[in-house]
């Protein structure tokens, strides 16, 4: 066993992936034939054996260009530093059997856990595995490679997204460079902006040959695309390594003073009904998420002063009317009790700028009664009614009339068509 | 009559328009949930990997990995914080010796600021001009970072000027 996990170590050249394999099948029969004997250390059996957790896919596609160098590091390997001393790590290609060597002879190769691959080569996309093992734990998880040629169709691929919010300055950061810059302090980087190099005198821009670029008091103007280059040696032959960057400028959130528009200092409601009083806050262009906003009645919040939910808060509106923010909670009411009438009421809004209280007492309105409802009502049925009685009643002396015409049968050709109107 | 005519009509877009209830300086009761976007001084941007929560770049189709962060606000400077739509809350947890930052999975909108055990999901929020901090309300001291090198996990560092650490981020409302 000890001969395989040495193996397993070093699995760089094929002929130790056919060892380990070899090695593998012999343990699972000796495990097979003696589980219970080696029941105790199974785990470590499984790494001997090859079988390593894998950990999926890595999140992140990688989208590289042709014919830049490219590396691809080994997600779980600053993990393994940071919790054991020495651990292995492989890569190899999922369609192929044979782990990447280590030595820098060929295009491609392996170096202190990452695959490094100069220069890239549109035939180079596909999935990598890397595993990482030490003599008690294995485990692997495949990383996805594109490379594109540099066209325009494929910049929203390879672009990485920033924003600085409208400020004094901000950084730009040329990403994913670690690798090629190690421990190095001469590497140069040349910014542009839209394909126009950026100088070094220029005010707007500083550290122009560094990875962060500092951009000084930060306007709208500034969006745009960059790009950040450098260039890598390898075997004598100069490669350039580019990234482009879409820069987003972001108006910054701020927050408001925020401010009570109602409700008014004395709302008037009817004993016994539902009434809804909205707290409606003026913030204009502030964000609402930090502003709390909340009723309290005798200065106690209403969960606490109505245990029983008789008086109770809304939910929370948040709006915008003309591009002006507003929030609302109503206090709602279910139903109004004479108690209500010398409560002191109160809508209180707070967020870090300030805060403000605004009092509201109820009052009793003009007793509201179906009496008082229906005197209309009744008056209004009656004329009706009357009104139908009335022509009804015509109705009938008409018809009458028409009928005593046709039997008397005096053809009489004046008061024909008033006879026809009278029968209609 | 008016009063009855506004009532019904509130209740009427209430109704249409329901959200999450108000945060409430109670805390008693859930939160309104907003997410916000977060990335470091450095334009590192959140996301999951193998459910640990890291900083990194990420390019074109990648983006939609970005993780926002689920705010529910407790005290104007004070809030919890979250991802995944406010599934995985972010928290202080101590170890014997070692303070660390846990994604657990508990819902924004259950937590409750006077619960004890709840103190653990609660941070405070500091502002210095563009940029924020986060410094957690359980672990006094100890600040939500990230580190220098890329695709890193998102911690807590109670060295906050150190330079190896980002404590210094972005935080938009989305």
């Amino acid at each position: 066993m000890r001969i395989v996990l040495w193996c397993a170590g070093l699995a760089a050249s094929p002929s130790c992936v056919l060892q380990k394999f070899l090695g593998a099948m012999f343990l699972l029969s000796v495990l097979i034939m003696g589980v219970s004997t080696f029941a105790v250390q199974s785990e470590e059996h499984s790494v001997a054996a090859g079988s390593c957790r894998f950990h999926g896919r890595h999140p992140k596609t990688r989208f590289k260009v042709e014919g830049e160098p490219l590396v691809l590091t080994c997600p779980q390997v600053l993990h393994w530093e940071s919790t054991s001393a020495h651990v292995n790590v492989t890569w190899r290609r999922n369609d192929s059997a044979v782990a990447v060597p280590g030595e820098e002879e060929s295009r491609v190769w392996v170096r202190d856990g990452a695959l490094w691959i100069v220069p890239a080569s549109q035939a180079d996309s596909g999935t990598y595995i890397c595993t990482v093992r030490n003599a008690s734990y294995c485990d692997k998880m495949s990383v996805e490679l594109r490379v594109f040629e540099k066209t325009d169709a494929s910049v929203p691929l390879i672009f990485y997204p920033q924003i600085i919010p409208l400020s004094a300055s901000g950084l730009l950061v040329c990403p994913d460079l670690s690798e090629f810059i190690g421990n190095r302090t001469d590497v140069e980087i040349q910014w542009y902006k839209d394909s126009v190099p950026l100088d070094q005198d220029n005010q707007k821009f500083l550290n122009v040959r560094g990875t962060r670029l500092l951009v000084n008091n930060v306007s709208m103007e500034d969006a745009g695309y960059y790009t950040c280059a450098m260039t890598y040696a390898h075997k004598g032959r100069q490669y350039n390594i580019t990234r482009n960057i879409k820069l987003r400028v972001k108006k910054r959130d701020e927050e408001t003073i925020p401010v009570i528009i109602s409700p008014h200092q004395t709302i008037s409601a009817s004993l016994g009904s539902r009434l809804t009083i909205p707290c409606k806050v003026f913030l204009g262009a502030g964000i609402h998420t930090t502003t709390l906003l909340w009723w309290t009645a005798n200065n106690t919040f209403i969960e606490d002063a109505y245990h029983g939910g008789r008086v109770t808060e809304g939910e929370r509106q948040a709006y915008s009317e003309n591009n002006e923010n507003y929030i609302e909670v109503p206090l709602i009411f279910d139903p109004v009790r004479r108690e209500d009438l010398h409560t002191d009421f109160k809508c209180v809004v707070r967020n870090t700028m300030s805060s403000q209280t605004l009092r509201t007492t109820v009052k009793e309105a003009a007793t509201f009664s179906w009496e008082i409802m229906l005197a209309p009502l009744s008056l209004i049925v009656l004329v009706l009614g009357g009104i139908w009685m009335h022509r009804r009643y015509k109705r009938r002396t008409g018809k009458a009339y028409g009928l005593m015409e046709l039997k008397t049968g005096h053809p009489d050709s004046q008061s024909y068509p008033s006879k026809i109107k009278e029968i209609k | 009559m008016d009063i009855y005519i506004h009532g019904y009509l509130i209740c009427l877009l209430l109704f249409l328009f329901r959200s999450e209830t108000a945060c409430h300086p109670l805390g008693k009761r859930r939160c309104e949930m907003q997410a916000f976007r977060i990335w470091d001084v450095n334009q590192k941007i959140f996301y999951l990997r193998n459910n640990q929560l890291v900083a990194g770049y990420l390019q074109g189709p990648n983006t939609k990995l970005e993780e926002k962060i689920d705010v529910v606000p407790i005290e104007p400077h004070t809030m919890f914080l979250g991802i995944h739509g406010g599934k995985l809350c972010l928290a202080c947890v101590k170890s014997g010796d070692e303070i660390k930052l846990k994604l657990e999975a508990v819902n924004i909108t259950d937590l409750n600021q006077n619960r004890e055990q709840d103190k653990r999901f609660a941070f405070i929020r500091f502002d210095n001009g563009p940029t924020t901090s986060f410094e957690s309300a359980a672990c006094p001291g100890w600040f939500l970072c990230t580190s220098l090198e890329a695709d890193q996990p998102v911690g807590l560092t109670n060295m906050p000027t150190e330079a190896l650490k980002v404590t210094k981020f972005y935080f938009q409302q989305d």
